[in-house]
């Protein structure tokens, strides 16, 4: 330790966390990465499901809308690629497979077919709406015993200070702890976030799902007329 | 989700950690960028033995410096209040108020002594212990040159000293220099600390082998991070050199005071 380690202690939060000790500094470069990934989970997220929800509006307000099959189709021609497009996609491939043989009306013995298509397609999409969303529930798990073993891990070397100096002076031993703290700090404020977002996110994409539910439905009942 | 928008959130992401990170570090960055390099201005005030009280005739040693302005709470009087008119005192330059003495903490008053003396006496050791033990590592305008010569005025008023503590010798002399020299050096004022009045009252226990034992802080200066500093400062220097075996001591006990400096 020389001057330029009490001018970095001077530095706030960020001089505290360059003058800790290596196992301190590789429990929070973990927890930085992981703060990072999660966050960038959460703006994914919350674009992903802005976008689905408004696709919904937007199917709900077409399904009403169109009195035919065709109709639907027409309107969803043009459309960019999403969720309920996927699942309007679906139902088309389906019934134009079973038309092709006797063209014209759909049969009543060919709805259930189209139904399991939609549902599998349903499934499809919650598992593309789910996915990397375990991500942040694990982050919210781990993230504070991560930044635990970093403090717990701290807080020994301050001990073991304690032993080599002789002296159980609370100045020579605070500095290590108030170090050793940053790593809780650190994972808890890495968790917190993870875990609204995942709640949040599980809230909505529960919403999602029962509209493509409710969408399957419009859809067969529109395929039925 | 396409693999474009991947990228581009965990852009996002990082610029938001890289802006609270800032945001944390900047208001203090921003100080320390204004820090002005004190280590050529220091100066350390050295007054004499506070044992050398115990004879009852012994002069106080107040060590000659220079010092901008005096401070308001200086601990000093107790020490100056002293038979010997300051007018005897050799003192090249003002005397200071703010600095500070190493104590040898047995002293004994002579028989010789009058009641009173002993009375009085006793009062002002604990007065100097409580409060004079301190060494100023403060900024001074002069302190560099200072220094020499107000160390050796220092030694040179124990000349009555009847008591049984010892008066500084050179050779103390030289090593609180040096200790002082080393911390002073070591040490970097933060930079919110410079226009505030703080200070730090820190006594330290030192063994044969210039190890610190004991750090006790007297007095906190109210800032954390300033507070702070001086505590890395001493963890920053230590070993200190050994204790000369001159000086026929296993441990040692000195105080310091740590003021940002005369800036305000």
């Amino acid at each position: 330790m020389d001057v330029s380690s009490a001018d970095m202690y001077t530095g706030g939060i960020i001089g505290m966390i360059l003058s800790a000790g290596p196992m301190a500094k590789a429990v929070m470069v973990i927890l930085f990465f992981f703060s990072i990934v999660a966050w960038t989970i959460i703006f994914m997220k919350y674009r992903q499901y802005s976008r689905t929800e408004a696709e919904g509006d937007r199917f709900f307000r077409a399904v009403k809308d169109a009195d035919s099959f065709k109709k639907l189709i027409s309107v969803y021609r043009d459309s960019q690629d999403n969720a309920f497009y996927r699942l309007v996609l679906a139902a088309y491939k389906e019934v134009t497979s079973r038309q092709k043989d006797n063209p014209g009306r759909i049969h009543k013995d060919d709805m259930p077919g189209i139904e399991n298509m939609l549902r599998v397609a349903i499934s499809d999409e919650s598992a593309k709406l789910e996915r990397r969303l375990s991500f942040l529930a694990t982050v919210a798990n781990t993230a504070p015993f991560i930044g635990l073993f970093g403090t717990v891990w701290g807080i020994m070397d301050s001990f073991r200070e304690i032993g080599v100096r002789g002296t159980t002076s609370l100045a020579v031993v605070a500095p290590g702890i108030s170090e050793a703290l940053i790593a809780t700090a650190l994972g808890l404020a890495t968790a917190i976030p993870a875990v609204l977002a995942y709640n949040y996110f599980l809230g909505r994409l529960k919403r999602i799902l029962s509209r493509m539910e409710n969408a399957t439905i419009y859809l067969i009942n529109i395929l039925d007329k | 989700m396409s693999e474009e928008t991947w990228y581009k959130m965990l852009a996002v992401s990082l610029a938001l950690h890289i802006i609270v990170l800032g945001a944390f570090s900047i208001p203090i960055k921003w100080g320390s960028s204004r820090k002005i390099d004190l280590s050529s201005a220091y100066s350390v005030n050295l007054v004499g033995s506070a044992g050398n009280l115990g004879g009852g005739s012994g002069g106080p040693k107040v060590a000659a410096q220079s010092k901008p302005e005096p401070k308001p709470d200086k601990p000093a009087p107790a020490v100056k209040e002293k038979k010997v008119p300051p007018s005897k005192k050799p003192q090249p330059i003002q005397k200071e108020d703010d600095a500070v003495s190493i104590s040898k903490k047995k002293a004994p008053p002579k028989n010789k002594a009058t009641r009173e003396e002993v009375d009085r006496l006793e009062e002002r050791i604990k007065n100097i212990r409580k409060k004079t033990d301190y060494i100023d590592v403060a900024k001074a305008g002069s302190g560099g040159s200072g220094k020499g010569t107000g160390t050796g005025a220092g030694m040179g008023l124990p000349g009555s000293g009847g008591g049984s503590g010892a008066p500084l010798d050179p050779a103390m002399q030289k090593y609180l220099l040096d200790i002082y020299e080393k911390i002073k050096n070591a040490w970097n004022v933060p930079g919110m600390a410079q226009k505030k009045d703080l200070e730090t009252i820190i006594t330290i226990k030192l063994r044969k082998d210039g190890r610190i034992v004991d750090v006790n802080i007297e007095k906190r200066s109210g800032n954390r991070v300033y507070d702070e500093s001086v505590l890395r400062v001493l963890r920053a220097v230590e070993p200190l050199p050994p204790i000369p075996s001159s000086l026929n001591t296993d441990s040692l006990e000195i105080g310091f005071r740590f003021l940002p400096g005369g800036l305000s």
